[in-house]
């Protein structure tokens, strides 16, 4: 399966353009889970805050993933 | 020696009082809450000479506490009829803290604009109508170098919009570098001033005292655990999310998760989002001058510095700041997503002394109204120069969002009470929209920032759908009234709600100032004792509950890209405040 990845904040380092938001695709074997797309970009585990997959923030690394799902990944980030 | 300088428009004569007794220990919000309910009749016209307008610094403003330099400005306010106060980060109200002046009370009406200014010595008076008419930026060097230089003073002006008594029109204070561009900007406070005739203040504190601390030992342990606190957490620690990429982070995150109004409240999801975003300014910004640019802070004493600038390809400062509210504003909700235009319309609105965010909202209105297409940036800053030459076009845009509805024949105006949303959708996002629609000040997210729990994963992790939210509207009222009380910035949150010792360190510098023995329920009854005086005025001024109601198109038009509407039963809001 193919799914669509944006990378925010200090994460943009690992997206293939380097700018945030960016999309870009990754293939992932079907059943493949939000840990292993995690394995995949190369980001340290415990730098990310916050997944929202498709609009709806996720919290179970273990969610598995369905082809097409947008995913979007940040570290901690606030404002107002 | 707290006192009171209270002032009278209409003779021009200026008094000192002690602080009356009923108002000990009270500052910022709650002080300037407390003076508007008690002294201002509630159905009294705004920009009438019974309407007042207050500022007041902090509890800990003035001190060595850290990221605590908020002024707290109060009245009446003309966008929503209802009681207001808009705060904002500037050194003005530290040298009023240290001249001892808890509070300046404006009051009466001149004929003419006058020029006000406070010193050691008391208050003087002198004409302003030279000043009138000018952009901000013309204004505030010349009168710094006849001040004796922003070393000696800091100035809160009115711009031509408050001149013109505006009700989108702010409050303009000076940031630490003396650019006119920190903004008590809600609610048309900026009119209030000008219905007086107050043009400008002059804060000149040479000769002052430090500000008294009953307890020190008390006063620096709660400084250490709060200072540890910001520059512990990871948004808020030197490079951190806000100091490297300014409030404007949010852009892209609310946007991925379905709630950045845009196209005026017609979808969740702007396409140009990333364009528009503090990672697009940031790499922006080391494009155009060619290294790293970490933000800066707005005021004396803040460790977070969040305050960003944006550079002209040519490098040269464009405008500052570019908030998070004012990228969405003037760009996503206005379908804009080049970055030099959203700066330009960010400038103007400093230039002419406009809430950025009710001047977004209005754009977005009269693009739906048909004045220009979503996504005219052009067009757009047209529009706001209208509203700077005070054209009966630009009176209309600068009365706000549902004014320039009325006129225009929308139906799709995104307000509470009369005051545009800001931006977070509420259909998206239940827990802000309670908060929006029981708001005493209109549709705001200052607030109750629910956002931290609701989408940020900061005080907890809760789904943003789930409807379930009336308790955490109301504890987020309580404590932000609290916050705004103690003259801290409101981003102390993020730290102090996650690190509880960075919580009871913001309770022990109140106590170590005042010589209070606060705790953590003290927090909860303050805020909700501040919450009632101003419900309390806003009932007396005609409020009832079914103003505590989202606009009607929420009800039937569902948002993209979740497709939700606004579900929550009105019994449910109206448990917010138990009303």
């Amino acid at each position: 399966m193919r799914v669509e990845i944006r990378l925010y904040a200090t994460f943009a380092q690992y997206a293939p353009s380097q700018r945030a938001g960016d999309p870009f695709s990754a293939q992932l074997h079907d059943g493949a889970t939000l840990a292993d797309l995690v394995g995949k970009l190369r980001i340290p585990e415990e730098s990310i805050h916050l997944v929202i997959i498709n609009g709806r923030i996720v919290h179970d690394r273990c969610q598995s993933l369905v082809d097409d799902d947008r995913v979007g990944l940040f570290p901690p980030v606030g404002g107002g | 020696m707290d006192r009171i300088l209270r002032i009278n428009m209409t003779d021009r004569s200026a008094s000192f009082e002690p602080m009356p007794k009923q108002y000990e220990n009270r500052a910022g919000r709650w002080l300037t809450s407390s003076i508007i309910h008690d002294e201002v009749p509630a159905t009294c016209h705004p920009l009438g000479p019974n309407n007042k307008l207050v500022f007041s610094p902090g509890i800990v403003t003035g001190t060595s506490s850290p990221t605590s330099s908020r002024i707290s400005v109060g009245g009446k306010s003309p966008l929503t009829g209802g009681i207001k106060e808009a705060n904002a980060g500037t050194g003005w109200g530290r040298r009023l803290a240290r001249l001892g002046i808890r509070a300046v009370i404006i009051e009466g009406r001149a004929d003419g604009f006058w020029l006000l200014k406070i010193t050691k010595n008391g208050a003087s008076f002198e004409t302003a109508d030279a000043w009138t008419g000018k952009k901000l930026s013309e204004v505030y060097p010349k009168l710094f170098e006849r001040s004796g230089g922003h070393k000696a003073v800091d100035i809160c002006s009115i711009g031509i919009a408050g001149e013109h008594r505006m009700p989108a029109a702010g409050i303009c204070f000076n940031d630490q570098n003396a650019r006119p561009t920190r903004y008590a900007g809600r609610g048309g406070l900026g009119a209030v001033m000008g219905s007086k005739g107050l043009k400008m203040i002059v804060v000149d504190d040479t000769g002052s005292d430090d500000v008294p601390v009953a307890n020190k030992e008390v006063f620096n342990g709660g400084r250490k655990n709060m200072a540890a606190a910001l520059t512990e957490h990871a948004i808020t620690k030197p490079k951190g999310a806000l100091n490297s990429y300014g409030t404007a982070v949010l852009v892209n995150i609310i946007n991925e998760a379905g709630a950045l109004p845009t196209r005026n409240f017609r979808s969740g999801r702007f396409e140009g989002a990333a364009k528009i975003a503090g990672e697009a300014i940031f790499e922006g910004n080391k494009e155009r001058t060619g290294s790293e640019l970490y933000n800066h802070a707005c005021s004396p004493g803040c460790i977070i510095a969040c305050s960003n600038t944006w550079h002209r390809p040519d490098g040269s400062e464009h405008t500052s700041c570019v908030e998070y509210e004012s990228a969405w504003a003037l760009g996503a909700n206005c379908g804009i997503d080049n970055l030099d235009q959203v700066a330009e319309l960010n400038l103007l609105c400093n230039e002419y002394g406009l809430d950025t965010i009710e001047i977004g909202g209005a754009l977005a209105v009269a693009m739906e109204g048909g004045l220009a297409a979503f996504g005219d940036g052009k067009r757009a800053i047209e529009l706001v120069h209208e509203i700077g030459r005070a054209t009966p076009l630009g009176k209309i845009l600068g009365a706000g969002a549902v004014a320039t509805g009325k006129v225009f024949g929308v139906s799709r105006v995104p307000h509470v009470k009369g005051q545009n949303m800001p931006a977070y959708e509420p259909r998206a996002i239940k827990g802000i929209g309670m908060t929006y629609a029981v708001s005493t000040m209109g549709a705001d997210h200052t607030s109750g920032y629910t956002i931290a729990p609701e989408m940020l994963g900061v005080s907890g992790k809760l789904d943003p759908l789930n409807p379930d939210k009336a308790e955490l509207a109301r504890n987020f009222q309580y404590a932000t009234a609290f916050i705004d009380t103690t003259g801290h910035c409101l981003f102390i949150a993020f730290a102090i709600l996650d690190i509880a010792s960075g919580f009871e360190g913001m309770v022990e510098e109140c106590n170590g100032v005042l010589g209070t023995k606060w705790t953590a329920e003290d927090v909860a009854r303050i805020g909700k004792e501040i919450l009632d005086l101003e419900l309390d005025f806003n009932h007396r001024a005609g409020f009832t509950k079914l103003d505590d109601r989202l606009p009607e198109f929420m009800l039937y038009e569902p948002l993209p890209p979740h497709n939700v509407v606004w579900d929550i039963a009105d019994s449910e809001i109206d448990q917010v405040f138990g009303q």
